[in-house]
């Protein structure tokens, strides 16, 4: 008889569930929805849900030559890319060093929570001055004024994460490496670092996100050419239905970069998300 | 010989180190130390180009004495506590049911990771869209009911509870992720143990998930309290502060005195507040965590 019993706790489980799922997804669903909407079906009232017609004449604006939105979009992608392999080249070999040298001298512990303060202030504190200094080397408007930010956000982020990795290696693989004359930089590029792999791939997708998303510092130093897609959006602020459509599209492209990432490396995500819990 | 060469490996290490400080202190450390400096002077762009007059903590009195600034603290801090609050409880809530290795739940996790990971900006806009008091699709599905949605965006504390909302929906994924890191580290044998001992669902989640999982929940207080307090961009995107002054956290209050009137000094005495603020945050929660992982696991 035991088997027809209901489960409250199943459906409990699974109601919650469906409610979690559907709350994710409807709004994703609305947005790429409005952006293959025809103008008309948002101008009645009240609007049409479903896109009476469909249409890619946003995304077309966007991807067309010579757009305005194309070259944003381009500047994201330059952006993203140079801030993932300069800060986690850079931090993984801060991460190297510091994994050593705090086993000898004690100030370098302090030197590596120096860094780590950065993730806890706002950077709202930093955008004046920042803006200033970039003047002062004529950097204004450029994309190396928010390569230079991100990175700067990044490092810290991948020498946390990837201190642990390193700090985990086993003595005897490095000593090895001693043995056959091997000096720091060759033992980092031939041994440390493949064996670290995993790790760099959760600080690459890390700070591809950071990037790719970040807004606030990016926007402060950049007035015309070297806008990058956020930025962009930010400027859509209207409460008209009419710039709707556009808006959905150039959103839908920010998005999709980051869902793919978030399907297809997950597991690397969810390591790069948790890594202070499990370490705590 | 081997002293000499040990000597020189630390050498070439420290020049490993080199890139990333310098990085930092460029671009981190000194805008940081450049608004503290700035935070005790005189300083408007509208009045001159270059700082003036030294003036101690005037600028923080004035910063305690505004009623915008004491107003936008208090809507940080409504919202940053709020958010946390519940991001925290939903985060637990769907850990605890998305745990386990079937297909239908690894494609859920799997889908509420997705609205952490886009940009706040993109959020913000999407959330425009769905809380627009005409055509937006939350009033739409209200509209089917018979009842006549709420301008959700446009009445003050409505305002807020939707920012709230915002917040809550984006990160509350995190909360999950972080949960379901610290669920699967308790061991089987203490799942094992407890069913044998004939206890219950409800037993083992009082006396073995919640007991494991509370110092996994102060990861989760600590960086929601914090970046709640630091949130600018989907903000900036959905009310930009208003209506009136219903939304306008401390962040945005700072972004205006900078970027709006050009008060520099005034703006970077308002961040060192927040800094002093967030980071006392930070401490103490790494403290309190301390004690707590100390009682309950013994280490």
């Amino acid at each position: 008889m035991k088997k027809f019993r209901i489960d409250f706790f199943k459906v409990l489980k699974i109601v919650i569930i469906l409610i979690a799922l559907c709350s994710v997804l409807i709004p994703f669903f609305y947005l790429f929805l409005n952006s293959i909407k025809l103008e008309r079906d948002f101008r009645t009232i009240p609007p049409k849900l479903i896109p009476t017609e469909i249409t890619t004449e946003y995304y077309q604006n966007a991807f067309s030559r010579g757009s305005k939105i194309s070259n944003y979009l381009l500047n994201s992608i330059i952006v993203t890319f140079a801030v993932v392999f300069i800060s986690v080249f850079i931090g993984a070999l801060a991460a190297y060093s510091f994994s050593h040298l705090r086993r000898a001298f004690r100030i370098f512990s302090f030197a590596v929570f120096g860094i780590l303060l950065v993730r806890f202030y706002p950077k709202v504190v930093m955008v004046v001055p920042y803006f200033i200094l970039m003047r002062n080397f004529k950097l204004l408007d450029t994309l190396f004024a928010i390569i230079i930010a991100h990175v700067s956000i990044g490092i810290p982020f991948v020498v946390w994460l990837m201190l642990g990795f390193y700090d985990d290696i086993p003595k005897e693989l490095e000593e090895s490496g001693m043995i056959d004359g091997c000096g720091p930089w060759m033992r980092f590029i031939r041994i440390v670092f493949p064996v670290s792999l995993p790790g760099i791939a959760t600080a690459a997708i890390m700070t591809a996100i950071l990037s790719w998303n970040e807004f606030l510092i990016a926007s402060s130093v950049v007035s015309v050419s070297a806008k990058t897609l956020p930025i962009l959006i930010s400027g859509y602020i209207s409460d008209k239905g009419i710039n709707w459509g556009p808006m959905s599209a150039v959103s839908t492209v920010i998005i999709l970069p980051m869902f793919v990432f978030a399907l297809f490396t997950q597991k690397y995500l969810v390591r790069g998300l948790t890594f202070g819990a499990v370490k705590g | 010989m081997v002293i000499k060469k040990k000597l020189l490996e630390k050498k070439v290490l420290l020049l490993f180190l080199l890139p990333a400080i310098l990085i930092i202190l460029i671009a981190q450390a000194y805008p940081l130390l450049y608004s503290l400096s700035m935070s005790f002077r005189h300083w408007t762009l509208a009045e001159s180009l270059v700082p003036q007059e030294f003036v101690g903590f005037q600028n923080y009195i004035k910063a305690f004495k505004d009623p915008i600034f004491v107003n936008a603290f208090k809507i940080s801090m409504l919202f940053c506590i709020a958010a946390t609050t519940f991001e925290i409880l939903f985060g637990f809530i769907l850990a605890y049911f998305t745990v386990g290795e079937t297909f239908f739940l690894r494609l859920s996790r799997t889908i509420l990771i997705l609205p952490m990971v886009i940009a706040p900006v993109a959020n913000g806009t999407i959330w425009r869209m769905m809380l627009n008091s005409q055509s937006g699709l939350i009033n739409q599905l209200i509209g089917y009911l018979g009842i006549q949605g709420p301008n959700w965006l446009g009445i003050p504390n409505l305002a807020l509870v939707s920012v709230i909302i915002i917040d809550i929906w984006q990160w509350t994924p995190f909360a999950v992720v972080v949960f379901l890191a610290g669920l699967s580290m308790i061991p089987d044998e203490l799942y094992d143990a407890a069913r044998v001992d004939g206890a219950g669902r409800m037993k083992i989640l009082r006396y073995i998930i919640i007991p494991y999982i509370f110092p996994v929940a102060f990861i989760v207080l600590l960086f929601r309290l914090v970046d709640t307090l630091l949130v600018i961009d989907a903000i900036y995107t959905t009310t930009f502060g208003g209506p009136g002054f219903s939304t306008n956290v401390i962040t945005l209050f700072i972004y205006w005195q900078a970027l709006r009137y050009f008060n520099i000094s005034y703006a970077s005495a308002a961040s060192w507040l927040l800094s002093i603020c967030t980071l006392a945050i930070a401490f103490s929660i790494m403290r309190w965590q301390n004690r707590v992982k100390k009682r309950l696991w013994g280490i």
